[in-house]
């Protein structure tokens, strides 16, 4: 019997409801539970995306392991060399975390601002990362531009793989395994997150630049990632751009002007909320406002 | 197996399935209907209630997540009939709206007033952020609360 609280329903008819959701207290306990169930369970952190699977008509999972109240997974812990966030943290838990780090500026303005107040209380960096399904997730390029590694664990360990190969990988996690930690590096670099919401605030983005330089004592840009996100349905970086912006001064007009010549190899995704041409057309855009705001940091 | 919740300071139970969002125990088991399920994606904030206190939308939240939480919905927010400072306020500056938008506004309103008594109009509008409002507006409402915020 595995400690803590698992809620039940009445087994009386089958329809779409989660049979149970059990309330894991400690990591332990939340990877016996996801071993347990198999394919049949799933993580449940903030709950946002999995709440909405009727609108999308998704079907529920029979069971799932709540892991918001572990606390290995919701603790933040500020090193020298490394940040090290627990999966479970929240948007707005993160967002205060870093608020006083400028080299995390990039984190804490896609964690401060996304979504909004409420809906940042609840919601999770790991949750975040691991919805192959959510391509608006701000956290993504966020991460993706710190150089973030991903720490998975199971029963039977823990492994621990860039967030690019996490990626690629993520929808094919094998029953029992979660996302316990993401890892990022610190450095002295300037960072900014430039989003594009329909409204000012509230909204999804249509189109995501998150941005990290490193500066060398001439002002030149010695070390360059850029992560795109929300234009096609996975985010990525924009290594095109990043080796152009090397070994000049950042400045954001050029920064905008290299990237228009260079946003062609992105296809973007159609969506209710924009189409896909449009989305690439903000990208220069975006890029111009990011380089401007990291100048600014 | 019953769920055992308190709701606006009463011990309740409900048989609902785990994953129910809260918003449709609320309304349908024990028909408080303050708050509503309008987008039922978190984004419209017509569903707001305080859990520990703090501001989070009911439709999606699911009822085992709620189990020995205090909850408090709109229709809690005032004492023995006495208002409280953000609804007497709305009232007295004539900036009170229909049912749809509203009730979700004077609970996020309700834990700005206790949680930032330093709240500028930009603070304002930021918490209204996952408030929306889609036939009047908010200008009326962010006055009233810089008025109860100064009283």
């Amino acid at each position: 019997m595995i400690p803590g609280f698992s809620v039940q329903s009445a087994p009386t008819e089958a329809h779409n409801a989660a049979a149970s959701i059990y309330v894991a207290p400690s990591l332990a306990n939340a990877l016996d539970a996801l071993s347990e169930y198999g394919a049949a369970g799933a993580v449940f952190a903030g709950g946002t995306w999995i709440m909405r699977s009727p609108i999308r008509h998704e079907p529920l999972r029979a069971h799932y392991v709540a892991i918001g109240r572990t606390a290995e997974l919701g603790a933040i812990r500020i090193g020298t060399d490394v940040v090290e966030v627990g999966a479970a943290v929240t948007h707005a838990a993160l967002a205060a975390a870093l608020a006083d780090l400028s080299e995390f500026d990039v984190l804490a303005a896609a964690a401060g601002r996304s979504a909004n107040p409420a809906i940042r209380e609840m919601a999770t960096i790991g949750g975040n990362l691991a919805t192959p399904d959510f391509a608006a997730a701000d956290c993504v390029p966020a991460l993706l531009c710190l150089d973030a590694e991903i720490e998975i664990a199971g029963r039977d360990g823990r492994e621990r793989m860039k967030l690019e190969h996490f990626l690629k990988i993520r929808s094919t996690l094998a029953p029992g395994r979660l996302v316990t930690q993401i890892v990022v590096p610190r450095s002295e670099r300037k960072t900014a997150h430039a989003r594009l919401p329909l409204r000012k605030a509230g909204d999804y983005p249509v189109a995501i630049v998150s941005l990290s330089v490193t500066i060398d004592a001439v002002g030149r840009v010695q070390a360059a990632r850029i992560a795109v996100g929300s234009v096609e349905p996975i985010a990525r970086r924009w290594e095109r751009l990043e080796a152009a912006l090397i070994g000049r001064p950042l400045d954001a007009e050029g920064a905008a002007r290299t990237a228009t010549e260079l946003a062609d190899e992105f296809v973007g995704r159609d969506g209710v909320d924009a189409p896909a041409w449009y989305r690439v057309s903000m990208l220069p855009g975006l890029v111009r406002r990011a380089a401007a705001a990291a100048l600014g940091a | 197996m019953a769920l055992s919740l308190t709701v606006n300071g009463d011990r309740v139970t409900s048989t609902a399935d785990p994953a129910s969002p809260l918003v449709d125990i609320l309304r349908e088991e024990l028909h408080l209907t303050g708050a509503k399920p309008v987008c039922r994606e978190g984004f419209c904030g017509a569903c707001m209630v305080l859990i520990d206190g703090k501001p989070a939308p009911s439709c999606l939240t699911p009822a085992a997540l709620v189990e020995g939480c205090e909850i408090q919905t709109v229709e809690g927010l005032a004492t023995r009939s006495q208002l409280n400072r953000i609804q007497a306020v709305l009232e007295a500056c004539d900036a009170v709206q229909c049912g749809m938008c509203f009730p979700g506004m004077v609970v996020s309103l309700t834990h700005l007033l206790t949680t930032r008594p330093d709240a500028t109009r930009e603070d304002i509008r930021a918490a209204l952020t996952g408030n929306i409002c889609r036939c009047t507006g908010y200008e009326r409402i962010i006055d009233a609360t810089l008025l109860a915020l100064a009283t």
